[in-house]
């Protein structure tokens, strides 16, 4: 018997979405509730799914497979495996958290959480989706919501933000769909005689004819495909959307984009260009890892130039999504891969973590100017208390969830690249200095007067902080539950990418 | 030379004429007469065809009548347009008609 | 053949003429109850009569050939087959939102209503002939029908001098390709014996003809792009297409960017197909070896994309906007011609039926908005969204399906004209026509802009009628369903080539 549980996860919030549309305009003070109530049941799907996902088996799981348009052969066809169940789980989590997060919007309260609902599911849907073409809606649907989110919601320069990344992921998007159609060309289905967009089956050698088999075909498909993760994830001639779209967007945006959103880039060269084209996946190994480790060193050295806090922590995320690039780089053994999707996790919650707190002290003082702060720990010490826990989270403090992941993705990395590796670890010199700076300008030193009577964090504002904080600290001491789930998935990925001649 | 290829030559040259002319020429009536000119010379060649190479007789002479119809309807409206356009204008050189650019 | 056999043969054929006797049923209806002097200025009757007849066509059309190579009728100049049954409910499918849409909008005055109808349909009927006929001579005169009949539809205001302009270019430009082509219709006839197109094509790409007459094939080809490329809007036959446009009433400029383009396309790969190519297998076509023209029409069609977006990015009026936009929609369809296989043509017809839909439903919210106070310029659509939400909204999943993202119609015609693109491993195509895509997201997403985001400018109140938000909703929701589900769609064209 087929579970609809992966529909269900993935559509709910669109039917939260459609009934906040059609809501007349005299319930309008149930909208936000209505948005809240429609996470809800994601997250206890989420958990479901927890319990119930099979840690040894390394395949798809809670499969729903039905045929969708035939002219194409394209299948509606859901399913999650190690690599997707974090992500689901993130999702459904960080999803939740921002609908609460966005408590005190005001403007177009309809449009804003309507959008967002439908963000919701886009992302879901991408998680889940092991078609190619199902994949590829999802991935574009994407695109509208947070387009708008940024643009009409957004701050001083939200028009430039919103079409910087709407241009930069569209360009990802159409090389991605050139690249989806030459594998559909490219490939069989063996029951039937078809083409196919199965992940599954695209993922099987033996099923490539044609001008799949073309190792220039190849080579291009992977370049297409790598540039359009990269835009996403992002690597670092391609990042220059990111730091705009940050600051500009309203603080749960900004945690979606760079809680989940950034996930799908590497997801994608995972779920994807790993499995299908493994022997290009080898080949560009090295030029991937050179790029991710300049991501790493150049977004920690930039983010120590800022001088706006929400800059300085978007420059950071690129530094830390470097250190999955860099682990997922690596096929000689399976460590670098898990600390990759270990670090996608764990990063996705400090810097949703890190990304509320900007918006707490923003929502009350209006600005981000670093220098502008200065003794704030004596006024509100609860929130300085979560700040310093997520600044150290985020330089990887061990003990802290995230200093396991990089510690794995360097581990991984050593075996291979051992002197990126070497240049990599210097960054946690630099992160460590201006996380810990920025904590000294911020809460440290002589009261700044202006800020004297800034209230105390608010119960809804640590409620959303304090789940997060949580696993931070847990997943810090025993990070299996998500090694347990990855494990099986990306032994056999490795294998696979090793296997092929 | 055959009287084939001559009625040819005499179809190329008022085509080119025809082209020429609606290229280089700034008055809408020289224009108009010029695509004229580009229709009698298909026109010649219809006719040419017919005698010299097609089987059925008929069918170049049938093309050629219905040409001459198009082409006097054509005319007719374009003549029309320019008669109209040029009570706002008062001139009929095509230059002049320049409201709409961008 | 005496008389009689003559007389019943023709008869014969109007069993397969309903779509055209439908509409000349209607041209007099409209002619007659416009000369009623008390009816002159009466709206509602003449979009009621052109509705009444318009269905009726559609019923005609509606009956399918079964399978094989169709029915010839009327001395064989026409034929009766999927190809032109499709393109027949295409023509009046627009020929129907055109006159609607004509219905709710004040640039035409009560008194232009009737010949506005009138020369629609007239526009309507040439197209609806030029797709089923197969004879040089038969698709020469519905050319013209279609091209003099929609000179005049352009100048309608002739009062006003931009109407007048508008319409001087047009009739200018068409008559001289028109000229051009039918030089080259008569190249052919020397060349061949014959007008019917399918013994043309027989001949021209029979064994002895091969590696004959490079020159002059070169010539007919170009001659024969003249006028195709300049119905279909495309380079470097497309300067045109944006005077026209402007100066157009919006209903007319709605028209001529998806009906003509159309018919443009139908006759492009009615000739093209038959006379320089044959069939090859079951799936594809082979070019004749004197001239590679789809070679050429892969060039024209990575430049007309390029121009019509690179020039779109610049312009203030939206209707200049939405032409150049036109433009470039012309460059991705002649992509699928390029493909000279089954795959291509699908994905022409595809894109078609889909921009009918969203190119449609932006000129009518562009009518809508002219309608109030406002006017053309992109300063009316500032902000909006505050005082029209469902139009602007309606507008933005037109525009949104323009660019070609999911989960609109647009996405699915732009994988089907990629997909063929790929599938004839024009990779280079594929990119130009992937830059091209992103560098139209920048216009489209400025009037998207314009109407979500930016401040209101002008304020003035749009009046949308009932009428036009019941048009805009019939074309958003195809729009809509087919970007989610579009397998019926698919089937059915999949079935006509």
């Amino acid at each position: 018997m087929q579970s609809h549980i992966l529909s269900w996860i993935i559509f709910f919030p669109l039917i939260g979405a459609a009934i906040i549309c059609f809501l007349p305009k005299r319930l309008e003070s149930w909208m936000k509730p209505i948005a809240l109530a429609s996470t809800v049941p994601q997250l206890y799907w989420a958990y479901k799914l927890y319990v119930n996902f099979e840690r040894a088996n390394p395949s798809f799981q809670f499969v729903e497979h039905t045929s969708w348009i035939l002219r194409f052969n394209i299948d509606y066809y859901l399913g999650v495996d190690g690599v997707s169940m974090p992500m689901v789980l993130l999702t459904a989590l960080l999803s939740f958290i921002c609908i609460l997060a966005s408590w005190n919007i005001d403007k177009y309260i309809r449009g804003y959480f309507s959008l967002f609902l439908l963000l919701d599911t886009a992302m879901m849907g991408v998680f889940c989706a092991l078609d190619f073409f199902l994949f590829y809606i999802f991935w574009e649907l994407m695109l509208l919501p947070m387009y708008f989110l940024i643009g009409v919601w957004g701050g001083p320069k939200k028009e430039y933000a919103a079409i910087k990344f709407f241009l930069f992921t569209l360009v990802g998007s159409v090389f991605m769909l050139i690249a989806m159609l030459a594998f559909y060309f490219g490939s069989v289905e063996p029951a039937t005689g078809l083409h196919s967009f199965d992940f599954t089956i695209l993922a099987n050698q033996a099923a490539h004819i044609g001008i799949l088999k073309d190792p220039v075909v190849r080579w291009g498909c992977y370049l297409l495909l790598l540039i359009g993760f990269a835009i996403k994830i992002p690597l670092v001639p391609f990042h220059t959307w990111l730091p705009d779209a940050h600051v500009e967007a309203p603080t749960a945006i900004s945690v979606i984009l760079a809680g989940v959103l950034l996930k799908m880039g590497t997801y994608g060269l995972i779920r994807i260009s790993y499995p299908v084209l493994p022997d290009m996946a080898r080949a560009f190994a090295p030029v991937v890892a050179a790029f991710g480790l300049v991501s790493i060193i150049y977004g920690a050295f930039c983010a120590m130039a800022q001088k706006d806090l929400k800059k300085l922590i978007a420059y950071s995320s690129i530094s830390h999504m470097g250190f999955v690039v860099l682990g997922m780089s690596v096929f000689s053994n399976t460590i670098g891969i898990n600390g990759a999707i270990l670090q996608m996790f764990n990063h996705g919650i400090i810097t949703a973590m890190l990304f509320l707190l900007v918006g707490v002290i923003y929502d009350r003082a209006h600005t981000r100017d670093i220098d502008g702060f200065g003794g704030l720990a004596h006024n509100m010490p609860v929130f300085a208390g979560y700040t310093g826990l997520a600044f150290m989270a985020g330089l990887g403090l061990p003990g802290l969830s995230s200093f396991i992941s990089e510690a794995l993705c360097l581990i991984g990395a050593f075996q291979t690249y051992k002197v990126m590796t070497v240049l990599a670890t210097t960054s946690i010199i630099i992160t460590a200095g201006y996380f810990l700076w920025t904590m000294q300008r911020i809460f440290l030193g002589p009261m700044n007067e202006r800020w004297e009577d800034l209230p105390e964090i608010s119960l809804r504002e640590a409620a959303c902080l304090t789940p997060l904080a949580i696993i931070v600290v847990v997943l810090g001491f025993y990070p299996m539950p998500i090694l347990d789930m990855i494990g099986a998935t990306l032994r056999n990925t490795v294998h696979l990418v090793v296997a092929m001649r | 030379m055959n009287s084939l290829t001559t009625y040819l030559l005499i179809a190329a040259m008022l085509f080119t004429i025809g082209l020429f002319g609606v290229l280089r020429r700034r008055s809408l009536i020289a224009m108009l007469i010029s695509i004229e000119l580009m229709l009698n010379a298909a026109s010649i060649n219809f006719l040419a065809f017919t005698k010299f190479v097609s089987p059925d007789p008929a069918t170049g002479q049938i093309y050629v009548l219905l040409i001459m119809g198009v082409a006097a309807a054509e005319v007719a409206i374009a003549l029309a347009i320019i008669i109209s356009l040029y009570r706002w204008l008062r001139t009929i050189d095509i230059e002049r008609a320049d409201r709409l650019r961008g | 053949m005496d008389l009689v056999q003559i007389a019943r043969s023709n008869l014969e054929g109007f069993r397969y003429a309903g779509t055209e006797v439908a509409l000349c049923v209607l041209i007099v209806a409209l002619l007659l109850s416009g000369v009623i002097l008390p009816f002159r200025k009466n709206r509602r009757l003449f979009l009621i009569i052109s509705m009444l007849g318009l269905a009726l066509a559609m019923t005609a059309s509606l009956k399918q050939p079964g399978a094989g190579k169709g029915v010839r009728y009327f001395a064989d100049l026409f034929l009766w087959d999927s190809f032109s049954v499709f393109f027949k409910l295409f023509f009046v499918a627009a020929a129907a939102f055109t006159i609607l849409m004509a219905q709710m909008n004040r640039e035409v005055e009560d008194y232009e209503f009737n010949e506005c109808c009138l020369l629609v349909v007239s526009v309507t009927l040439g197209m609806v002939l030029l797709a089923s006929s197969v004879d040089l001579l038969m698709i020469y005169l519905a050319f013209e029908t279609m091209s003099l009949l929609s000179y005049l539809l352009v100048g309608i205001r002739f009062r006003e001098a931009r109407g007048g302009e508008a319409a001087l270019k047009y009739v200018l430009y068409g008559a001289f390709t028109s000229g051009v082509m039918l030089f080259g219709f008569s190249l052919v006839y020397g060349l061949a014996g014959t007008t019917d197109i399918m013994e043309i094509g027989r001949i021209l790409n029979s064994a002895h003809m091969a590696g004959q007459n490079r020159a002059l094939f070169v010539l007919m080809v170009l001659f024969f792009l003249a006028g195709l490329l300049f119905k279909t809007a495309s380079f470097p036959f497309h300067i045109w297409c944006p005077d026209v446009y402007e100066g157009a009433p919006t209903p007319v400029t709605a028209f001529l960017s998806v009906g003509p383009k159309a018919a443009g396309f139908a006759v492009f790969i009615r000739l093209f197909y038959t006379l320089f190519a044959r069939e090859v297998g079951d799936q594809g076509f082979a070019a004749i070896e004197q001239v590679d023209w789809p070679a050429i029409v892969a060039v024209i069609s990575a430049i007309t994309m390029s121009l019509g977006n690179l020039s779109a990015i610049h312009q203030d009026n939206v209707k200049r906007l939405l032409a150049y936009s036109s433009i470039a929609h012309a460059g991705y369809l002649l992509m699928g011609i390029a493909c000279l296989d089954k795959l291509g043509l699908e994905a022409v017809a595809f894109y078609l039926v889909v921009y009918l839909f969203m190119n449609l439903g932006a000129f009518a919210v562009v009518t809508a908005v002219n309608n109030g106070e406002g006017g053309e310029d992109i300063r009316f659509y500032r902000g909006l969204s505050a005082r029209a939400p469902m139009a602007c909204v309606a507008m933005a999943v037109f525009l949104f399906s323009l660019i070609g993202i999911p989960p609109f119609a647009g996405f699915v015609g732009k994988v089907f004209l990629f997909s063929a693109v790929i599938l004839k491993k024009y990779y280079w195509l594929a990119i130009v026509a992937a830059i091209n895509t992103v560098i139209s997201l920048y216009y489209y997403v400025r009037l998207i802009k314009a109407m979500f985001i930016d401040q209101a400018e002008v304020s003035f109140e749009p009046r949308v009628s009932g009428v036009s938000y019941a048009v805009i909703g019939a074309l958003a929701l195809p729009t809509l369903v087919l970007g989610v589900y579009w397998q019926p769609l698919a089937a059915f064209i999949e079935s006509i080539f």
